[in-house]
């Protein structure tokens, strides 16, 4: 606020009986309420549906057990969630692997001029639909694709990929690189470089300054960009329903045939959302206690 | 490179992923003390525009030339959805989608599994017109007696297509699938569809295509596990352009998609076959479910479909065999006698319908499906 209203004059206006603390829940609630009815409540729904075993659409929602939390742990199911997870996290480190360098040479290397421009070339696909992205990915990838197209013009042997765990990483890598490498950009703008070059004049390689000066520096972008791509990748439904095949089922696209898919078991499929959630809730504790040092502390 | 003009499996979009949940949560409904998962309720909400019907039909069911055609004469625009199960129709349905439609497709064991659930309407067969044109055995069906509620559409077969260049000798079987498994591996499909694919390994180990018995289905869903290496990806529609590009050899499907396929290539390259151990033989219908806003124009939408020119006209365009005598009289000879499209009798003979299962039974195959597509 700009205006240059006295703080003080407006607060004696309020009556007395209205606490100081209350003030702030008129901004608040609106946020708050929207929250409760479309966060707090359906997820509370969720874990109610999830404890009723096989409940299917038109009956009626009785709790009575842990039978689908149980299935979800037998040697059929448990094959899936631990995909989504290997998915998930090949996937951050692959993005994390691409992303340094590039954002590095965005922040660092490209003249200041240039960078919006780069910046902006780097978001541009995520304005197309990410349905779009994947089919385009199948154009790609399949047998008789560009790919094997142009692997034949130099003389390589084809690669079969798409509709397996390649192909399902190429689609989520190229679908979340961009995220960590606008994160680490914001990161590495920050850099203090007077450091590197402290570092430099006290003898450091440029190895040893990288380890021991960028890195930590940008410690919380490389934890925020990690924590982003690994819950977009738990939840993607896309990728792997699209580019995946008869033997890359993730928790995402069971969840998606117990509900709208082939098969209708309400209770397994909410289940087994609860399972997602609880994973995607340990990744932001992680980053809660361990993350989020160097900002809480330093600035 | 050319980008899918269409997607192929509009069941994906994002955008009717997060429709469908959000409708979801609104069909939770509260009754006393439990309450009733997704009960659907005729709505008051939307009492709907007189001039305009939201239609909810397969993939390839209606094109814009039909609705164009349907403007013109009724003044009642059509706005389709389109599913590519029963499944995911009557998932969606009962999620909260039954508020916007007025006429919806369901297969014939999926209208037996929705009159039963209370959720069609009866229909008042004094004001549809044209019924005395559908051929005798379309008058009556088990699934429901005298189309009490169901208008049947189309029928056909699922069976397989595939590349007649590349396979010698020709599938004419299901177990060709598996004795020839190495040829097609990776280079084959199967319908995302339980009770079909299901379906289909019951016959090949002699069983009924609507097995009930817990050995059969175990049995069944361990010979699906020996082949499932092979098989590329199950679905139901994403298999034309990797067929036409080569990078398939053969694909489970019904029988409108493939002859559509066939006829739209004319090199002849494809051939559709129903193997000779039997199939399943289905009926797509159109129904009014209780819920509609819009009655009067899902009568008037039913009337149009039932018109022998009308139905004459989409089977020539769009390759779904018609139950219309009126219009099967009408179509060309080379259509008439496209064995693919309209089989022989002892063909028809040897297949069966898929018939709505107990719930425990219909459980089962769930669970096996589950874990098959998990693996």
């Amino acid at each position: 606020m700009s205006s240059p209203s006295p703080p003080l004059s407006t607060e004696s206006d309020f009556p007395k009986a209205s606490p100081r603390w209350l003030q702030p829940l008129v901004l608040l609630s609106p946020a708050g309420i929207w929250l409760a009815l479309l966060l707090v409540i359906p997820t509370l729904l969720i874990l109610e549906l999830s404890l009723v075993p096989g409940i299917r659409p038109g009956q009626v929602v009785n709790p009575s057990g842990l039978e689908n939390y149980t299935r979800i742990f037998q040697p059929d199911y448990f094959p899936v969630l631990t995909r989504s997870l290997s998915f998930a996290i090949a996937t951050t480190l692959i993005c994390l692997l691409l992303g340094f360098p590039v954002a590095y040479w965005i922040a660092l290397i490209v003249p200041k001029r240039w960078r919006n421009l780069v910046v902006l070339g780097f978001v541009l696909p995520l304005w197309t639909s990410s349905l779009l992205r994947s089919y385009a990915w199948i154009t790609i990838l399949r047998p008789t694709g560009v790919m094997n197209s142009l692997l034949g013009t130099v003389g390589l042997p084809p690669l079969d990929i798409l509709n397996r765990e390649p192909a399902v990483l190429i689609g989520m890598t190229y679908s979340l690189l961009p995220y960590m490498v606008l994160i680490l950009y914001a990161a590495l703008e920050k850099l203090d470089r007077s450091l590197l070059e402290a570092a430099a004049d006290l003898g450091a390689t440029p190895a040893q300054a990288f380890w021991n000066v960028t890195v930590p520096q940008t410690l919380t972008g490389i934890a925020a960009g990690s924590l982003l791509v690994f819950i977009s990748c738990m939840g993607d439904f896309i990728n792997p329903e699209v580019l995946g095949g008869a033997s890359s089922m993730t928790v995402a696209r069971l969840v998606y045939n117990q509900f709208l898919g082939a098969t209708q078991n309400w209770g397994f499929g909410s289940a087994l959302s609860m399972i997602l959630i609880l994973i995607v809730s340990i990744a932001i504790a992680l980053w809660l206690k361990y993350g989020d040092r160097s900002s809480a502390g330093g600035v | 490179m050319t980008i899918p003009s269409h997607p192929q499996t509009p069941s994906l979009s994002r955008r009717r992923f997060l429709q469908a949940s959000a409708t979801a949560a609104s069909g939770l409904v509260l009754s006393g003390c439990g309450w009733t998962l997704a009960e659907v309720r005729p709505t008051t909400l939307s009492r709907g525009n007189k001039d305009e019907i939201y239609i909810y039909t397969w993939e390839s069911y209606v094109d814009s030339q039909l609705i164009e055609t349907f403007k013109t004469q009724t003044g009642i625009q059509v706005t389709p959805s389109l599913f590519s199960s029963n499944e995911e129709m009557l998932a969606a349905f009962q999620a909260g989608k039954s508020a916007n439609f007025s006429v919806i497709y369901p297969s014939d064991y999926t209208v037996g599994e929705m009159i039963e659930k209370r959720l069609l309407s009866k229909l008042d067969h004094s004001r549809i017109s044209g019924l005395e044109n559908l051929m005798p055995q379309f008058q009556d069906s088990a699934y429901d007696r005298n189309n009490e509620h169901s208008i049947p559409i189309s029928w056909g077969t699922t069976g397989l297509i595939y590349n007649s260049e590349a396979l010698n000798p020709a599938p004419d079987d299901w177990e060709y699938l598996w004795q020839n498994q190495q040829k097609l591996m990776r280079k084959m499909t199967l319908l995302d569809d339980k009770r079909e694919v299901m379906g289909v390994t019951l016959k090949t180990l002699g069983y009924s295509y609507n097995s009930t018995n817990l050995q059969e289905i175990q049995h069944a869903y361990e010979k699906l596990v020996t082949l499932k290496p092979a098989v590329t990806t199950f679905t139901t529609s994403a298999w034309i352009d990797r067929l036409l590009a080569g990078d398939l050899l053969l694909a489970m499907v019904y029988s409108a998609d493939a002859v559509r396929v066939i006829n739209e290539n004319p090199d002849r390259k494809f051939k559709y076959v129903i193997p000779k151990s039997g199939s399943s033989l289905w009926s797509d219908t159109m129904v009014i479910p209780k819920s509609s806003p819009n009655p009067d124009a899902a009568y008037a939408w039913i009337n149009f479909m039932l018109q022998p020119a009308i139905a004459a006209d989409i089977t020539q365009r769009l390759f779904f065999a018609t139950p219309n005598q009126a219009a099967y009289d009408q179509l060309p000879t080379p259509l008439r006698n496209d064995r693919s499209l309209f089989p022989s009798e002892d063909v028809i003979n040897a297949c069966e319908r898929i018939i709505p299962l107990r719930p425990e039974i219909l459980e089962l195959y769930d669970q096996y499906w589950t874990k098959l597509t998990s693996g």
